[in-house]
């Protein structure tokens, strides 16, 4: 137990650092973007008559650093201000903090792709391991086309796939937000069915294009599987079909976990297209618009807390492993 | 040839001699017909990216008269909204698809074996730093990055974004190459090597490298499709400044003008979608040969 | 017709092994891994099947747990197991009952036999419920006492995973497996390889007293003549799919009549004498497909070979408790009109039409 901690902490450890170098990273871009928009802030004010001091004093409640010192003290003052949760004010929503802002967007996000990721590991694994136990049969082959062909196809293409059928042409599904806008918040029934329904296609969308990953995958590790030892002596002792199963799903279950951190990042990651497809508001939809708004504080906040999505995930996967897998639990 | 089913046999298989190759090739080619599909297909999409811009006139001509069409004998695929024909957007739009995501596998094949192989190689402090800066490389979204880095970079030039590609996307490679360098380490290899005083270069190069090599072949043709999706992606997107046609830039103009809406503008909004969905089952295919090629194991059962 | 010298014992064998025939399908048409196998084996005996890799031994004891791996098929024979009967037919629940139940199989140790993602006691648990066993507790109790008689600290060992015991250790917990259930037979796979000569010492010891102590009929199956010397009552030696020799040990040591087996207990290393005296085989053995499908499979390395053995596969013939399957060996081509030879054959005709 006290290695388990000793391990999570360690992760704990390793996200904070990443996360600082992402900071680090996004402080940077945002440096060395071409005009200086700090500068150019600064100097739209100084324009709209604007006194210097005030000038100065608003953009660096803005971008959280004061423009006209060394970078250096730039960076200090930025990173001092993450640290005590101070990410800046948005320019595109004036008078708004970037934090305020991102984390009322981030659970859309973070709701929305742990359900896909979910659904599809699911469904995926179970029917991985039918694909692979009737792998010489119709079925089998089925699976594992249907596999190959939504793993090769891109996460945009198939979202684009569904809003085209499903939203505008069936027009059976909502389209855009996260609820309708005439249901007060609130955990009441309308409401949650909007929020439902509305997250229905986006939900598909993470989960389709996952899908067939963790069924070839599965598919290929049960049968890795099924050939060793310890399957053939478990038969040879006369264990129910059904134990033996047990066995080789857990076992075949392991290798998926690495893949799992790589998945995490990637679905996040796919939020851009996806939200930005569906017209849903959460954190891709927000970079995006930030973006094209030249809103440089919100991009890089919601940069991060993406970032910091993908790393509290990943050590949540881990964590999972560690308790299945013995061999790295009773070790370090 | 014969093959033996004695189980201690057969498990250990036969390795197809490198002299071989061609004819290893061949034999597997023509087992499965789709196989061979699977290259016309890649070859079909090779010769579009040499020759496609040659086949039209530099500025594709337009026609007000006549967007949003279906497909008819003048325009295959039909026209988009200001009445371009679509299969000329598709053909020349071909070259900087590929010419990108050839420039990203090249950069991810020079970044992610190195990494690898020093990685497998060295080991100790080496290799657990390199993979720390790995598992920094594959944990920090993608697209994400990407887009953030489209603030301070032009991706306009298919080199510059393969460069980009390249450099956020070699991490899945470089694990690959790692593992594959200590598998073979355990049996023996660079023992063996050693023991013959061979110098790390040589080992690293003459005897490592083709031993991954296969393996790098093999993930490199999946990274290059996620390298076009990454790149139709961000088209897509709107984020990258449109330089060049190309079918990134086909799906964004399409959504933008409403060809969702439109019925008879479906194979505008299809073309590019088909094409992404063709390239990616060329290159299945053409991956399944490789597969058996490299494989021989599977050839049983 | 079927006249065997050890006819006595055989009335209370615990396996009674007739005519077997094992072939697998290769791309060349199905060929025999094992051909026309007559074994018994009594309680309180312990039988070396001895031969080299690819000489059947393994699909031999396979078999007898009808456990072929596929491509491979029971092509004709029979094998009688204690009170079950004819077993090759069997599926589903008495399957798994002979498989645990009647016959217990020993991995080798350099073979994960456990799952690595379970703890040995919860292992055994499964073995209990897939058996209906219905006193899990005196099953788990009765499995301590058999790891603590084999020198493990049984409780210790319940608690483990398969990651945290030695080579050694392993294979004492495959021996509990194979036992705890009161299984007749014990079958052990090549029970020394993998295993440092001191570990090998102490499996060997534990297989003998437990052997004696519970009167199993014990085969064990191996490369190693010296293994065989050491532990088996009798010897069955295997070449190519066939039994070409079969005897109580001490005289098949001291007397070996097929020139294959001469040929074996030359090859061992020896501690004291001349190292040059010990002498490999010259040549390769068969595989599948290389096997010579007419005459006798070991002609082309046999030093005595004449020409009938070009044609004719020598039938085993019996000389009080040993039998012999040689043209050459005591000067006197057998009669090929031996049947049987010939009826498991025709069996397996029946069989697969």
């Amino acid at each position: 137990m006290r290695r388990l901690a000793l391990r999570l902490g360690r992760r704990l450890l390793g996200g904070l650092v990443m996360i600082w170098l992402v900071s680090t990273f996004t402080f940077f871009i945002v440096h060395a973007l071409p005009g200086d928009p700090v500068q150019v802030q600064y100097e739209t004010l100084l324009a709209r008559g604007v006194p210097p001091d005030q000038a100065q004093h608003q953009v660096s409640v803005m971008y959280g650093f004061v423009p006209h010192t060394s970078v250096w003290h730039q960076y200090g003052d930025y990173i001092f201000g993450l640290v005590h949760g101070d990410l800046g004010q948005s320019i595109s929503y004036t008078g708004v903090g970037v934090g305020h802002i991102v984390l009322a967007a981030a659970p859309w996000t973070v709701v929305l792709v742990l359900t896909g990721i979910m659904a599809s590991f699911l469904v995926g694994v179970s029917l991985g391991v039918l694909a692979a136990v009737r792998r010489s049969s119709r079925i089998g082959d089925l699976l594992s086309v249907s596999g190959s062909l939504l793993h090769g196809i891109p996460q945009f293409v198939l979202a684009l796939l569904l809003l085209y059928i499903f939203s505008t042409q069936l027009a059976i599904m909502p389209y855009g937000a996260p609820y309708d806008a005439s249901y007060s918040p609130g955990l009441n029934w309308p409401f949650m069915q909007s929020v439902i329904s509305h997250a229905i296609l986006p939900v598909a969308a993470y989960a389709l294009s996952s899908y067939g990953g963790w069924l070839l995958t599965m598919k290929s590790s049960v049968i890795s599987v099924l050939g060793d030892d310890f399957i053939l002596a478990a038969e040879l002792r006369g264990l129910r079909g059904i134990t033996v199963m047990r066995y080789v799903a857990r076992n075949a279950i392991l290798p998926l976990f690495t893949i799992l951190a790589l998945s995490i990042g990637f679905m996040f990651g796919g939020s851009v297209f996806i939200e930005s497809i569906f017209d849903y508001q959460g954190l891709g939809q927000m970079l995006l618009s930030s973006i094209s708004a030249r809103d440089y504080p919100l991009m890089a906040g919601a940069f991060l807390l993406i970032t910091a999505a993908v790393i509290v995930a990943n050590i949540l996967a881990e964590l999972v492993y560690t308790v299945i897998d013995p061999r790295v639990r009773r070790q370090a | 040839m014969s093959t033996t089913v004695d189980p201690v046999v057969a498990a250990v298989g036969r390795r197809t001699p490198k002299h071989h190759f061609w004819h290893g090739l061949r034999v597997v080619m023509l087992r499965r017909p789709s196989r061979i599909v699977g290259a016309g297909i890649c070859a079909l999409f090779a010769f579009l990216a040499v020759f496609g811009p040659h086949l039209y006139p530099a500025n594709l001509p337009i026609d007000p008269t006549a967007i949003f069409q279906g497909p008819s004998s003048q325009h295959w695929l039909g026209t988009d909204f200001e009445g371009t024909d679509v299969l000329a957007l598709l053909v020349t739009g071909t070259r900087y698809v590929l010419e990108a995501a050839a420039f990203a596998s090249l950069f991810t094949v020079v970044i992610g074996t190195t990494v690898g192989l020093v990685a497998g190689y060295q080991r100790g402090l080496s290799d657990s730093s390199l993979m720390k800066v790995t598992d920094f490389v594959l944990t920090v979204p993608g697209f994400p990055l990407l887009i953030v880095l489209s603030t301070v970079w032009d991706f306009g030039a298919p080199a510059s974004m393969g460069l980009v590609l390249g450099i956020t996307g070699w991490g899945g490679l470089a694990r690959a190459v790692r593992s594959q360098t200590l598998s073979l380490r355990e049996r023996g290899f660079i023992e063996a090597a050693r023991g013959l005083d061979l110098p790390a270069a040589h080992i690293v190069f003459r005897e490592l490298l083709p031993n991954v090599a296969p393996y790098i072949a093999m993930s490199l043709l999946l990274t290059f499709t996620g390298f076009v999706y990454a790149e139709v992606g961000l088209f897509f997107l709107g984020v990258v400044p449109f330089t060049v046609n190309n079918w990134g830039v086909m799906l964004n103009l399409a959504v933008q003008n409403g060809a969702l809406s439109a019925t008879s503008a479906l194979s505008y909004l299809l073309a590019p979608l088909v094409a992404i969905l063709l390239l990616t089952l060329g290159v299945v295919l053409v991956l399944d040969a490789f597969d058996e090629l490299f494989n021989p194991r599977l050839r049983e059962g | 017709m079927v006249l065997l010298d050890h006819a006595a014992v055989s009335q209370d064998a615990a396996v009674r092994v007739r005519g077997l025939s094992v072939v697998y399908r290769t791309d060349v048409g199905e060929r025999a891994a094992v051909r026309s196998v007559d074994l018994d084996l009594s309680p309180g005996q312990i039988t070396g099947i001895v031969g080299e890799s690819g000489s059947g031994k393994s699909t031999l004891a396979l078999a007898l747990l009808n456990a072929v791996p596929k491509p491979g098929r029971i092509a004709a024979g029979s094998i009688e197991v204690g009170d079950l009967g004819e077993i090759t037919g069997l599926s589903g629940r008495r399957l798994r009952h002979l498989r645990g139940g009647e016959i217990g199989y020993v991995f080798q140790a350099s073979q994960n036999s456990l799952n690595p993602l379970k703890t040995i006691g919860k292992q055994l648990l499964d073995l209990g419920r897939s058996h209906g066993v219905d006193d899990l507790r005196g099953m788990v109790r009765d499995a301590g006492e058999l790891a603590g008689r084999m020198g493990l600290d049984g409780k210790r060992v319940l608690d483990s995973y398969q990651h945290e015991l030695s080579g050694g250790m392993r294979q004492r917990v495959g021996i509990m497996f194979a036992l705890v259930l009161n299984a007749r037979v014990l079958v052990l796979d090549e029970p020394t390889t993998a295993l440092d000569m001191l570990s090998q010492v102490a499996v060997l010891d534990i297989v003998r007293e437990i052997h004696r102590e519970r009167g199993l009929a014990t085969v064990i199956i191996t490369h190693d003549m010296g293994v065989v010397a050491e532990m088996a009552d009798r010897i069955a030696v295997m070449y190519g799919g066939r039994l070409v020799e079969v005897g109580p040990a001490v005289e098949v040591l001291r007397d070996p009549r097929h020139p294959y087996t001469r040929a074996l207990i030359r090859a061992i290393p020896r501690l004291v004498g001349d190292p040059e005296a010990a002498s490999a085989l010259p040549g390769r053995p068969p595989d599948l497909v290389t096997l010579p499908q007419q005459g006798c499979v070991f002609r082309e390395r046999c030093p005595l070979a004449l020409p009938i053995c070009a044609t004719l596969d020598p039938a085993m013939t019996h000389d009080g408790m040993r039998g012999v399957a040689c043209h050459a060996a005591d000067g006197t081509p057998s009669s090929s009109e031996d049947e049987d030879r010939n009826e498991p054959i025709q069996a397996g005709g029946e069989k697969t039409s």
